[in-house]
């Protein structure tokens, strides 16, 4: 019942997302949920969220490219 | 003077920190301001007359209610901020995870692959029948976005159970 009235107010069916986009918005998500959760002030929360995403993106996309001699 | 610099150190971290009279937050700021000041002190007195066992028990409900309403735990222990951040990190998941026809697992696995991300996408306790309602046309894992809408869905749940875990540590008076 909630997810038809979720679903009325916006089609998310049938989302499609680059690699990228589906990384980008993984780390998004997951640097904001731990920063508020590891860290109390503000200034803290702000600065651990963005060092986290440099993280996990930089990371991510080296992690993409040293797989890249084995992807086919 | 090294009183007086711990002390406004604290005062920081509590005026930094979305709670405000909190449960837990207003224990751990009561004990390190001594009790003696504003709503840290007043919880700090209503908490001593609770027994081990009253506050386990509070506890224990705030992580429950946490788990099934993502946040839920935290709001009730008025850390708004953080209620705010669970329900709406755990909330894009759940939607982008069923909007991308992630694979929701049900209690008929056949393998314990299938019961553990039964048991992650349980975690993210109300949303996981929002997430089978939003999924009308079933898991479609054939391309990628269905595999991701499976991490997604899976992240959900461990990230909310983690939410829940934290709000139960905090309601118990510990540093969170």
């Amino acid at each position: 019942m909630i997810g038809n009235m979720i679903m009325g107010a916006i089609d998310v069916s049938g989302i499609r997302l680059s690699h990228f986009q589906g990384m980008l918005i993984f780390a998004v998500v997951i640097s904001v949920a731990f920063g508020f959760l590891s860290r109390r002030r503000p200034a803290d929360r702000i600065r651990y969220i963005v060092w986290s995403l440099f993280l996990f993106l930089v990371i991510g996309i080296g992690i993409g490219w040293a797989m890249y001699p084995f992807s086919r | 003077m090294t009183f007086e610099n711990s002390s406004e150190q604290s005062v920081n971290e509590v005026v930094g920190d979305d709670s405000g009279s909190g449960v837990g937050g207003a224990t751990v700021a009561g004990a390190e301001l001594g009790g003696a000041t504003g709503a840290g002190g007043v919880a700090d007195v209503t908490q001593a007359q609770e027994s081990p066992r009253g506050r386990e028990t509070k506890a224990l409900a705030i992580a429950v209610a946490g788990w099934l309403v993502p946040g839920l735990g935290h709001a009730l222990l008025r850390m708004w901020a953080r209620a705010v951040a669970c329900f709406l990190t755990v909330g894009v998941l759940v939607v982008l995870g069923a909007g991308m026809r992630g694979n929701i697992f049900s209690s008929a696995g056949g393998d314990a692959f299938d019961t553990l991300g039964y048991v992650a996408d349980l975690g993210s306790g109300g949303f996981y029948f929002v997430a089978r309602s939003i999924e009308k046309l079933g898991a479609d894992v054939s391309h990628a976005n269905g595999d991701y809408g499976t991490r997604f869905l899976a992240t959900a749940g461990i990230l909310n159970l983690l939410a829940a875990l934290h709000a139960f540590e905090a309601a118990r008076g510990h540093k969170a």
